[in-house]
């Protein structure tokens, strides 16, 4: 096989890296320019909406005097196809074009206009919940695009502070949104490439000139494009602030003439309230005279721009790592690998294929959802609106509260994460140790030569492993009840107190022991039996004439080959107990007070009782990290794999 | 399925073009209802779609019955993606849910003229009235009253004071034996009593939670009063209170229509209204009653006819079907006064009882009053923690979880 050359890798590798980079730079590139731009229109059209909404406000609201102002104001503003008002089920006030004759306002709303109906209670409801939670969760100013590209706008009609109806206005057709050109991007690649031509002839097949020369050139014209397109992006937003402005101007204006005109009092609304967010709170962009707010602007700029800053970085990084991977020859490699072991890739590609559609996807989707703030108030957002970074994992493991001194002793929080680790910590060390103990005990018992019905006993102790696990678990669950239960009845026979189980974290803590512990032994069991069955018995007949006692024999030659069987089972036994879902959440539900939840349970409530999906994501990932670190640790010291 | 069958008809239509058949007149349009029903109740549904789709020419109501556990999330899962029913049935606590994530469930709001908002039970719509606005029709209400063994108890009692005494004179203790036995550490049975002080969970026309407020725990220390007079037994559960019922040693229990399938034969029950509390002046205890309702899906296409259809099932000839066959109480008042169904002393009954009855809470924010409502009940229920205490407590967990819910 000929030397692979590093000139034309790395030339490859920049090649494409940067035509990926360039390629996603592109389209972060436009979607910002098409948010920007649509922002501004929809803005632009609220602040009109806002206008013509305070005009029909000071007109009263309804009757002949909201439509003269609603005429009134739509003479002076072009670009609106329609205008209506409506309150509860009657419209008050139209210049939709069906509108005329025999069906002009004022009139009851007809079949069709059910969703005009509905928009009204749907945003005056809004309102309502807006002001109870003193905070902005549901829009009160909608905004939908029509099919026919305009927008369509509603927002409440208040009279004295109250939604009364709302104001509905459709704009005309949008302009197209603003195409980015592809050439600088185009540039940013080709000018690289040819720099690293020059590179190329000068420094030969030294690999480490050549990767530094690349990933140097690469970064660098990145970082060019992407401070254009941010200084591009920037000045578009500021643009789009001033057309605002111009507008607040423009409607105040027309509001004046137009109160004038209809023998209104001047209007009390302060334009500076016209540009306003879904849920009507002022952005402060435009003071009242209609100037633009130099310092709220460039703050909102910086917002925008730092968005697409950072899309643009993960791409670079994204293009600079590819290029190093093809540079360096991982890529190479692989191909190889590939066609070399092109039958074992074969065999392996539908396992594959599932494990991607069920393993990786929903793991993949676990993790991000934990970087979200989805709950059950917004699962019709996409995850990109909900993101809150590493909140919820500040949330859980930067809570150390797990403990109130109060007088006379301590007060738990059963809900804080540290609390419900240990107490899972201690859920598991101790039913594994019980399980292994006691079904190493029955197995050396079965392993017995002599002992009679042997295989009838074996079936009997497996039995509690073959049950289904929930099964046995609402079965203890009943045996455990104070008054009626088995358990209690015993106690009362033997002259003791019945004993509450589910009132005191360590009785329900023994309770779901008990039950897991039934539950446990007989895997244990039946891997320590197979396990001792395979140990030569000349290993104790050397050791009987050697004049070892049964306990050393046991110490020599039992528990070392027992070993190679035993660990992979704790091992697992371990896992299992650490997720041991079933029992926990069936037997002790967490009571009393949440006091024996494990971790698994406590995301699961946190999930399906308090609706906090990102949150509860968060948890799985922690649990998950917990037990991954317990693995590897546990596989390298124990090397419990190779045995 | 739609799309084949789309592709099924559009053939079928050019063949008849092509034999020179002459079309039809008006495509049928198919209203798709799910329900959770089994046995009567599904027969009854059935009948009901059957005859609509008899005495309405050129549409067709189909059911599907979907298994009650899962019915919800099949719900959230399928309808906002345009996937499922034109019309469902379920249990308003779901509703509030449904409506904050969206695109589920149509207002019909604008469809409600005065006939058809009157002919119900005006409580039954309350509780499919979220924050203003109605989303969907009342199609019977579940209650909470008395059931007694008729072998223990000849009259019912009245009031509380009658209740206890009743129940005491009925209690061993030692024999096991209970004069009083409901599921009393579960807050559903337990709000019986709360309101009837005039207590509630969220603050009237908010969501804004009042689990401690001054009535609420007036009804927990009625609670503690009836559990010191010890006529309850320990650690009530369903399983529980069935078995005692079952064997005799219950005399009389507070539990709705779901407990009359599971009445051994031999038990000669009754049922009587709960009753009212001396303590809160004299007021009735007003358990809170679940509503079924019939929705429309907000992204179906025949939002029209499957309003229809509901207004149907709901009016006097599908609600006569939904109580004799289904045995459901129908939230329309008007079928009372049928004959069969007036003889019917269990519709008499809980009929009866719903007159008090208040709904329960539709709001999404009610699924965060659960759990630290049942820890305030299990508290209160061993007398590990004074009522007080106990509902501040919980009071502090609901707002802690609303406000990281709420968070921005």
């Amino acid at each position: 096989m000929t030397a692979p050359s590093h000139r034309l890798r790395f030339l490859a590798g920049l090649v494409l890296a940067g035509g990926l980079a360039a390629w996603l730079a592109h389209g972060f590139a436009s979607d910002a320019r098409r948010r920007v731009a649509a922002d501004g229109e929809v803005r632009r059209a609220v602040v009109a909406l806002r206008a013509v909404t305070s005009l029909v406000e000071s007109s009263g609201g309804e009757g002949d005097g909201a439509r003269r102002a609603v005429v009134a104001w739509q003479a002076g503003a072009p670009g609106v196809v329609q205008l209506r008002v409506a309150r509860g089920m009657q419209l008050e006030a139209s210049s939709a074009a069906g509108d005329a004759g025999g069906q002009a306002a004022p009139r009851r709303l007809a079949r069709e206009e059910k969703p005009l109906y509905d928009r009204a209670q749907r945003i005056a409801t809004a309102v309502r919940t807006n002001r109870e939670e003193q905070g902005g969760r549901k829009d009160e100013v909608e905004v939908e695009r029509l099919p026919s590209g305009g927008l369509s706008l509603a927002a409440p009609l208040d009279l004295d502070g109250a939604p009364v109806g709302i104001v509905e206005l459709e704009t005309a057709p949008l302009p197209p949104a603003p195409s980015t050109p592809w050439w600088p991007f185009l540039l940013a690649v080709l000018v690289p490439a040819a720099a690293f031509g020059l590179v190329m002839l000068l420094a030969g097949q030294r690999r480490a000139v050549l990767a530094v020369a690349a990933t140097f050139l690469l970064a660098a014209s990145l970082f060019v494009l992407s401070r254009g397109t941010v200084a591009r992006i920037g000045e578009e937003r500021r643009q789009a602030a001033a057309s605002v402005a111009e507008r607040v101007r423009e409607q105040a204006s027309l509001v004046r003439s137009a109160s004038v005109s209809l023998g209104l009092p001047a209007s009390a609304a302060d334009p500076a309230g016209w540009d306003v967010d879904p849920f009507r709170r002022p952005r402060g962009e435009v003071a009242s005279d209609g100037s633009v707010v130099e310092t709220r602007r460039e703050a909102a700029v910086e917002e925008e721009v730092r968005h697409l800053g950072r899309s643009l970085l993960a791409a670079a990084l994204l293009a600079l790592a590819l290029l190093l991977l093809i540079g360096l020859g991982a890529f190479h490699r692989l191909g190889r690998t590939i066609k070399v072991n092109r039958q074992a890739y074969v065999y392996i590609a539908p396992a594959l294929l599932g494990m991607m559609v069920l393993v990786f996807y929903p793991f993949t989707y676990g993790i991000t959802l934990s970087f979200t703030d989805s709950n059950i108030y917004n699962t019709q957002k996409p995850l990109a609106d909900l993101w809150v970074g590493l909140r919820n994992y500040g949330d859980i493991l930067g809570d150390f509260a797990f403990a109130k001194k109060v007088e006379g002793g301590f007060v738990f929080n059963y809900l804080n994460f540290y609390w419900t680790l240990l107490f899972n910590v201690f859920w598991t060390v101790t039913n594994v140790t019980i399980g292994v103990t006691s079904g190493l005990l029955l197995a050396l018992v079965l392993n017995t030569r002599a002992l009679a019905l042997r295989p009838v006993y074996r079936v009997l102790l497996i039995l509690p492993w073959a049950m289904p696990n929930y099964i046995t678990a609402l079965i203890w669950k009943g045996m455990f009840h104070q008054q009626f239960g088995i358990i209690n009845q015993l106690f009362q026979m033997v002259g003791l107190q019945a004993v509450n189980w589910f009132d005191h974290p360590f009785t329900s803590f023994l309770a779901a022991l008990t039950t897991n512990a039934w539950l446990s032994f007989p895997f244990m069991m039946v891997v320590s039996l197979g396990a001792l069955q395979s140990i030569p018995a000349d290993l104790y007949e050397a050791a009987r004439v050697d004049g070892a006692s049964r306990w050393q024999a046991f110490r020599a030659i039992t528990l070392p080959s027992l070993r190679p069987a035993l660990v992979p089972a704790v091992i697992l036994s371990v896992v299992w107990t650490f997720n041991m879902f079933n029992i926990i959440y069936l037997v002790t539900a967490g009571d009393p007070g949440g006091s024996t939840e494990i971790l698994i349970t406590q995301a699961y409530k946190f999930a399906f009782e308090r609706y906090r999906y990102g949150y509860a994501a968060a948890y799985s990932v922690v649990i998950f990290g917990i037990l991954l670190v317990y693995g590897v640790f546990q596989n390298r010291y124990s090397k419990a794999t190779e045995a | 399925m739609q799309s084949r069958l789309d592709r099924l008809f559009a053939v079928l239509l050019a063949l008849a073009v092509l034999a020179g058949a002459p079309l039809p007149a008006s495509a049928e349009t198919e209203v798709l209802v799910w329900h959770a029903y089994r046995a009567a109740e599904k027969a009854a549904i059935e009948k009901v779609a059957a005859a609509y789709s008899a005495s309405h020419p050129g549409v067709k109501v189909t059911t599907l019955a979907v298994p009650y556990d899962a019915f919800a999330d099949k719900i959230s899962a399928a309808v906002p993606r345009g996937k499922g029913p034109d019309v469902f049935i379920y249990a308003q606590d779901r509703l509030g849910g449904w409506i904050e994530a969206g695109n589920t469930v149509e207002p019909v709001d604008f469809f409600l003229d005065k006939p058809t908002r009157d002919r119900f039970i005006p409580s039954t719509l309350d509780a499919v009235t979220y924050k203003g606005t109605v989303y969907g029709l009342p199609v019977n209400y579940k209650v909470i009253t008395l059931i007694y063994n008729k072998k223990l108890v000849t009259t019912p009692p009245r009031t509380s004071t009658e209740l206890v005494a009743t129940a005491k004179k009925l209690t061993d203790k030692a024999a096991g034996r209970f004069g009083l036995a409901y599921w009393y550490s579960d807050y559903y049975y337990h709000a019986a009593l709360q309101n009837a002080f005039g207590g509630r969970v969220f603050e009237k026309g908010t969501a804004k939670p009042v689990l401690n407020a001054p009535e609420n725990v007036k009804g927990l220390d009625l609670l503690v009063k009836w559990i010191d007079e010890g006529i309850l037994p320990a650690e009530p559960s369903t399983a529980l209170i069935t078995a005692l019922f079952n064997q005799g040693k219950a005399a009389m229990i507070f539990t709705g229509p779901w407990f009359l399938g599971e009445i051994a034969p031999e038990i000669d029950y009754g049922l009587a209204q709960l009753p009212t509390l001396a303590e809160a002046g004299n007021a009735p205890m007003r358990p809170w009653m679940t509503v079924e309702g019939a929705y429309i899906a907000a992204p179906s296409k025949n939002k029209d006819v499957a309003y229809d259809f509901v207004k149907y099932l709901t009016d006097r000839d599908g609600a006569r079907i939904m109580a004799l066959e289904g045995r459901q109480s129908p939230s329309n008042k008007a079928i009372y006064d049928d004959p069969k169904v007036a003889a019917d002393p269990v519709l008499k009954a809980f009929r009866t009882q719903v007159e008090v009855a208040v709904p329960m809470p539709n709001l999404a924010e009610m699924t965060m009053v659960w759990s630290p409502a049942t820890i305030m009940m299990a508290s209160v229920a061993k007398r590990s923690t004074p009522p007080k205490a106990a509902a501040d407590k919980a009071q502090a967990e609901v707002l802690k979880s609303l406000s990281e819910l709420r968070r921005k």
